[in-house]
Order: structure tokens, then sequence, then C-alpha cells
């Protein structure tokens, strides 16, 4: 029916002016010149070459670092864990699968601001070192707090997006494996893993994009002087006003993730590019 | 021929449904065996406790008159050709069929012969780089023959390899893999629920029923004389009815005593017998043993199929010969063409 | 398989583990939530007075409103106009398809950041001041491309001659469209509006740049509060915690309750 076809401009309308408009003044903001008022532009890179202060290079290394980090993680604990549900049997694995989604239902901030009382000075983490005759440790305002609270927020998108792939892969590649002589753990190597990487890639996606733009964890696990790129494009929208600035930091962060994903699938293509030509079609 | 395989008193269940009761069967050496049987009736269940891919409950099976219940599949020397093939979708065909070779460590040069060898084999020379989802499923199915036959097995299973494929494709594969089969001269276990599969490649076919043994046999054995009534329902089309055995060479149904060559019943045992369509005759009503009205004639395309009504029953006929509908005939068979069975159980 | 039992504890131990990992911070928020001192890490006796304190505070219970008022009218909207948008998608010329289909990932696949800063250079650029209209506005713009993504699927499984089936039976065109091709497609629609609701109800980032003049939703409250904690939000997390948990828990046991009746009437 042709006629249904009508029904998607109003949409074409609503997201040029909701979703193309807001992209296209981000980068109109981060190439002019100060001055919040509308029709005074003056094209500038200066915004740009403002950033490649010490001061910010080393909160945009930082920030990779902490991303990339929690990003390898995450795989390294949620592999396991969504490789022994997805081995559990269908009633189990609804039931793990509900539980670990469950508290991804519950406010991000809340869940983050559990943890303080966990990790803070005399925080019951300490309480029980304490009670086994341990000497406190300074968590908060640490960079494992701030990795804790990513790993604690993201890790369940990275077992949900690796479980899905295996909870997929047909058992009979894995019985012909068996079958023609590779052990379990040639098994794993050779068939589970490379048929897995589409989850591991998906959850990548997941888990880095926002552990690189989040401001809250930082800011509650962190603290005030914890400054990551996410803090600072907040602080020049919020505290400093610098609405040119921070629309360039904004830019170049959506740069360097769009980068960073392409890159991923390029990995993951180029390592098996046999499995991506029919990629599509099995997941 | 030495005896290879041999299944002592199989038992397997389900969620306490009983899929195996008591399975007894010898395989031989070079032989091509067909598990036969219905959806259902523990064939498949069989061919994955030999392959190790689960375990029986009760019994043992000896390999090489060795128990291997507790070996682990990738020790077993026996590869099979699963239903849906299960290539590896992230390898190309090569790659697929040299998995086997690479794990057991075998060198390169080797491992690209015998590859070669067994794509040739196959008839898929020059198929090495594709990636095995591109490939049409009767090219799927012979990789996954080759996957399977490139490690030298002594034993290869076959479960329902071709339910897959068009009937064209599928004749066309039954008289390859048997091919394939006097070739390399290993056993063969093919399970299918294909009558006619069966009887066109195997040496020898175990027809199964509701996780029980019905007969083993060769093919015209079981065509020719099948036990009981399942298995000649089961294979090909039949007549079968209840009748008497009033003693040695005389048999008694439909009101009328017929002589026959079977012997050894009890006296006035009551049995079921067979009679195949193609066995009868039709012929003028004054030759006929048995008197009757043709109720249809479907013509079939090698045969007619015709429906024959007496006072006590339809008999099917396959005849070659046209003939008129609702005209009155006579029926006719020889002694040797009647087929007396125990009736189910009392065996 | 063989050799798999001995590893069954190992396993169970992980799994315990990694759930502990999980649901001991949520836990010890809810235990807190009842502690009769403000301290957050030592217990000094049970008590309600953080819930009373709750109910009693004006500015949390707007939050909560605002939050509730946004997200339901928000996925309302969202749900219809992605509806309406993922038909016409699902019937426009392939062009335009991929077209309208990458424009339409740019807030899912950018970072949430950018699109609330996108937002509020928006708002500030057509002088609309910032405050509840706004936040209702940004909360349906980011939550319909989801809903869209969710109904595409449905739409594409579709009979293509299913809505020319209905007019040549005498329906008008929105006659189709409601009878015959929206009740094909209720699975999507539902699961868009759940996460519409859900994106709406946990927002914090995108509301926090584009609301103002002291709109808070739960996410802004709970933020600004973080230099000056008490264990109200605890109660109110607790609260929500157990809202939640009875609402998935009908939700995912409902399939197997009435499954069950279904075969028991069988």
């Amino acid at each position: 029916m042709k006629g249904y076809a009508s029904l998607v401009k109003p949409y074409i309308l609503w997201m040029s002016l909701f979703i193309v408009v807001p992209m296209l003044l981000i980068v109109l903001y981060a190439f002019t010149e100060h001055g919040n008022a509308l029709m005074a532009f003056r094209f500038t890179l200066d915004n740009f070459m403002r950033f490649f202060d010490p001061v910010f290079i080393k909160v945009l290394f930082k920030s990779l670092e902490v991303a990339i980090i929690t990003t390898v993680l995450c795989i390294i604990i949620g592999y396991p864990i969504a490789y022994i549900i997805s081995n559990t049997s269908e009633r189990t694995q609804t039931l793990l699968i509900l539980l670990i989604t469950l508290p991804m239902w519950i406010n991000m901030l809340v869940r983050t601001y559990a943890w303080i009382s966990i990790l803070s000075d005399g925080g019951i983490l300490n309480s029980i070192f304490e009670f086994f005759g341990l000497a406190p440790i300074k968590m908060m305002y640490t960079d494992f707090a701030v990795m804790l609270g990513m790993v604690y927020n993201f890790l369940p998108f990275m077992i949900i997006s690796i479980y899905t792939v295996l909870a997929k892969l047909d058992r009979a590649l894995i019985h012909a494996s068996h079958d023609l002589g590779a052990n379990p753990i040639q098994t794993f190597l050779r068939i589970v893993l490379p048929l897995s990487m589409p989850g591991v890639i998906s959850g990548i996606t997941l888990v880095f994009l926002p552990a690189v733009s989040t401001f809250v964890i930082p800011k509650f696990l962190g603290g005030g002087q914890y400054m990551l790129i996410g803090n600072l494009i907040e602080n020049q929208f919020i505290t400093v006003g610098e609405w040119n600035f921070g629309s360039a930091i904004s830019l170049i962060m959506a740069v360097i993730i769009m980068g960073s994903m392409i890159l991923t699938r390029k990995i993951d293509r180029d390592a098996s590019d046999t499995a991506s030509v029919e990629g599509g079609k099995l997941w | 021929m030495r005896k290879l395989i041999e299944f002592q008193n199989i038992v397997k269940s389900f969620n306490d449904s009983l899929v195996l009761k008591g399975i007894n069967l010898s395989i031989h050496e070079n032989e091509f065996v067909t598990l036969l049987g219905p959806s259902g009736c523990g064939k498949t269940t069989l061919l994955r406790i030999l392959g190790g891919f689960i375990s029986q409950n009760e019994g043992h099976v000896y390999f090489d008159d060795i128990e291997i219940s507790n070996v682990p599949p990738y020790k077993r020397e026996i590869n099979t050709v699963f239903q849906r093939y299960a290539l590896f979708p992230h390898m190309n065909v090569f790659d697929n069929v040299a998995f086997g070779l690479r794990i057991k460590k075998q060198d390169k040069n080797t491992i690209e012969q015998k590859v070669k060898k067994m794509l040739k084999l196959v008839n898929l020379e020059g198929y090495e780089d594709r990636p095995v989802t591109l490939l049409s499923g009767g090219q799927q199915q012979r990789v996954a023959i080759a996957r399977a036959l490139v490690n030298e097995p002594m034993v290869l299973l076959l479960d329902e390899p071709l339910g897959a494929l068009d009937l064209k494709l599928r004749k066309e594969m039954q008289i390859e893999l048997k091919k394939i089969q006097q070739e390399v001269g290993i056993t063969f276990i093919y399970v299918t629920h294909d009558q006619e599969e069966a009887l066109t490649m195997s040496d020898t076919i175990v027809v199964m029923n509701a996780g029980e043994i019905q007969q083993i046999g060769t093919p015209t054995d079981i065509y020719n004389e099948p036990e009981n009534r399942f298995v000649a329902d089961f294979i090909g089309e039949s007549n079968i009815l209840e009748g008497v055995m009033l003693e040695d060479y005389k048999v008694k149904f439909d009101d009328q005593v017929f002589e026959c060559i079977d012997y050894g019943f009890e006296d006035n045992l009551e049995v079921d017998i067979v009679l195949r369509p193609e066995d009868i005759d039709i012929v003028p009503i004054e030759m006929g043993r048995i008197k009757g009205v043709i109720k249809s004639s479907l013509f079939k395309g090698v045969h007619f199929e015709v429906v024959v009504e007496t006072p006590y029953r339809e008999w099917i006929i396959h005849t070659t010969d046209k003939v008129e509908v609702d005209k009155e005939v006579g029926l006719h068979f020889f002694p040797e063409d009647i087929h007396i069975m125990y009736k189910m159980g009392t065996y | 398989m063989v050799g798999l039992k001995k590893h069954n504890f190992t396993k169970f131990f992980i799994l315990i583990g990694v759930l502990s990992f999980f649901y001991l911070p949520i836990l010890s928020l809810m235990i807190f939530s009842f502690n009769d001192s403000r301290s957050l890490t030592s217990w000094s006796g049970f008590s309600l007075q953080w819930y009373q304190a709750l109910f009693e505070n004006r500015e949390m219970m707007t939050a909560i409103t605002t939050t509730i008022t946004i997200a339901l009218v928000s996925t309302f909207v969202a749900t219809v106009m992605g509806t309406l948008a993922a038909i016409g998608i699902s019937k426009s010329r392939r062009l335009i398809k991929e077209l309208v289909l990458s424009v339409n990932n740019f807030p899912i696949l950018n970072p949430e950041i950018v699109t609330a800063i996108g937002l509020m250079l928006l708002y500030s650029s057509l002088n609309i001041e910032k405050g509840f209209m706004t936040m209702l506005l940004a909360h349906i713009i980011f939550s319909t491309p989801y809903v869209i993504l969710s109904v595409l699927p449905r739409l594409r499984r579709l009979d293509p001659d299913i809505a020319e089936a209905a007019l040549d039976l005498g329906a008008t065109p929105l006659q189709a469209l409601w009878k015959v091709i929206v009740p094909m497609i209720t699975p999507g629609i539902i699961s868009g509006a759940l996460i519409a609701f859900t994106m709406s109800f946990d927002d914090f980032v995108i509301s926090y740049f584009v609301s103002g003049n002291g709109v808070k939703n739960i996410s802004i409250l709970v933020y600004t509060m973080s230099k000056r904690i008490n264990p109200t939000i605890n109660a109110l997390s607790t609260i929500l915690v157990v809202i939640i948990t009875i609402v998935l828990l009908v939700v995912n046991l409902y399939p197997y309750i009435t499954k069950k009746e279904i075969k028991e009437a069988e």
C-alpha cells in the first residue's frame, strides 16, 4: 500500500528539526566564536586549538584509558558469565537473565549512589576490613571506585549481548567439532569463540560508548576533582558557560567514538573474513 | 566380516518417556546399515549414543570389543554427518574439511593433499575457498560428508542426511553415497524414515518402532519376508489381513482355505497375512480365486493402482493393464505370494 | 556431556559471585532506608522515619510526579508517532528508508550527552525557555527512534498484501490501518512503548541539560542531592525497586501462567 508511505513525511520534518538541526548546531558552535546570541557567527578553529592544551589532552587520554579498561574488564568478567548461563537449562537461563537485567531497570544514579556507602572511608567494606583487623583502605575518589562503578553499570550490557549470540549458537556445531576430534578447549577456541565475536563486538559498543562519555559515575565515585571528558563537557555547558568550546569537545569525542567503532568492526571483519560474508544471515 | 560395533541391551529415557527399550544389535565391518523407522522410534537416539553425544541409562556399547560408553565423542574413531550438516559457518569449504586433520596436528602438505582428494571424491573440486554458507543444500551435504570422511573413520554415522534436499537431488545423492561407501570401504550407519532410501542403499536394514527393533535383514528379506504387521505396513504398500494357520502349508482367510509355502506355525494359530499389491493379478472372473468388483483405478506413472472390493475387504493391486471400473473380476495369486507372519507380541 | 559435572560447583560459585556484585549495593541501599539514624553505613535501629520524611518532602514528591507525568505522556506520544513513522518507513522507497533510518539511529548511537547539548543549543537558539515542556519534548525526541526500531521488524514480517486485502474487502485506508495492520504489529508497539517508558523514567543526562526553572525529575534530584546525602533517597529507591521488581515479575511470569492455563484448558 503505497498510500501509507506518506506517513513518513511528518516524521522526516520532525527528525530534521529535532535530530539534524541540533547536530548542525553543535558543529556550528564548535566552529564559531563565542557569543550565545544567534546570527553573530564568526568562523574560527580556536575552540579546537584550545583543546590541544596538555591539561585537556590528559583528560581525553584519561577518559579513553578508563573506558578501555572498563570495556576489557567487562569482557573478561562478562564472557565466562554469559558462557555459563548459555549452558544451563532453558528455565535457568530465563531466570538468570531476568536477575541480571533487573538491576538495569533501577535508576543508574541510584545504583551508583549505593556504592558510596559501601566504598566510603567509614563504609561497609572498610567496616568489614576493620572487623577482621585489617587497615582501612581509601577507595572512594580513586580510579578503582570509578571503574568499579562503570563495570557495575555496564557489565549487564556485555553479558546480555554475548549471551544472546551464545544462546543462538547451534549445539550441532559443538557436537560436530567434538565428533571431528576437538576436545572441549579446542572446540571453544576454534568454534565457540570466533562465532560469538559479533556478541563481543556489540558488547564493546554498548560498554565503551557510555563509559567514555559518562559524567555521573566519575562525579559520584571520583569526586569533584575527578575529570573525564564527560565532566569537561558538562562543566563547559553548566558551570562555565563556554558553549563553543563545549561543542568542540563534544565533536572531538563523537569523532573518536565513531572512529573506534569503525575500527573495532574492521578488526572483527579482518579476523574472520569468511564469517562476515554471511554474518548478517547468521545473527 | 568382522563384528565392529555391538549394542547390548541399550535403554534410554528422556523425562520419564522410554525412547529405547533394550536394543541389541551388532554391526559389521564394511557394512551399510540403515536404521529405519517412523519419527520418534529411537533411531536417532541410538545413533547419538554411538556418536557419544548422549549416554544411555542402561546397557553397553562395544567398539572393536572395547566398551566405549565413557569415551568422549572426540576420542571415538567415528565421524558423523549431521542432519542439518552443522558446517562451521565462519570457515570456508577447505577449512571445514581440514578441521579434523588440523586438530590431529597433521602437517600442512598432508592436509592439503587429503582435503583435495576428498573434495574430488564428493565432486567439489575447486570449491576450496567458497564460504560454506553460500553453498546449495546438496553442496553443503557433500562438504559435510567430506569433512567426516577425511578423518578416515572406521564408521561413518549419517543422521537423515538427505532430509533437507529435494526429491531429485535426494535420488542422486542416494546413488552417490552408496558409491562413496563402496569406494572408501568403511561401515556406514544411516538413519532415515524413508523406506525407499533404505531399500536402495543398505546391506542391512534395521527396522525400529517405539524404541524396539522390529526386524533386521537385507532389503529383500525385509520387503519379501516382513516379520510382522508393522514392518509389512511400513515397507511398501501391502494388503495386510488376518487369518488362521490351519496346519503347515494351509492358511484360511476370507472364509477360504489357501495353499501357501509357510510352515512351522502352531495349528489353528491366528496370524497376519501379507499380499503385496504387485503379486496379485486381475484375471477374468471365472479364473480368479477371489471375486470382486473394481472400485477405482488410478494411473501412477508406471502402473495403475486398482482397488477391488470383495465382500470382506478392499484389495490394492498394482497392474500395468488398464481395467474398467465397476467390472466384476477375479483375483489370482500363487502360494508363494502369500506371506504369513506371527501377530505382533506373540512371537 | 562428559566431565562437566565436576565443574558445576565452580560455575555456581561464579554465578553467585556476580549476582552478589549486582545485588549487594541495592540490598544495602534498601536496608539503610530503614535506619534509625542519618548514617548510611552504621546501623542504629529500625525506623520508618525516612519514608515519612520522603512523603513530607515537597521537592521529592514533585520530582516523582514530574517523572511519572513525563514518562507517561512522552511514551504515549512517542509510541503513536513512532508507530505511524515506522509504517510510513516500511512502505517508502529504499533510498528514503535508508536515509530516514540512518538519521533515526543518530540519537541511539550518539552518546547521550551529545544529544543533550544538541537539544540545549536548539532550545536556546529558538529562545525557548527551559522547563517542563522542554523536558517533555526532549523525552519524546529521544524515545521515538527506539519505538521505530522495535516496530519495524514486525512490519517487515507482515504480508505485504494484507493491507490491500483489507482495502479490497471495503475497508478505508484508516480502517485497514487500525483494524488490520496495528493489531498485527502490537507486540512490537508494546515493546517499543516499554522501552520508551523506561528510557524516559530513568533518564538523567538529557533531562539535566534541557530542563530549568527548578523542574526536576527523580534523577536530577538524586544528582543535585548527592552533596547532601540522606536516607530519603534510599527510601525512594527502595520503593522504586519494589515496584519495578513486582512489575517485572508479573510481566515475566504472566506468559508462564497463561500458558499453563491454556494447557489445562486443552
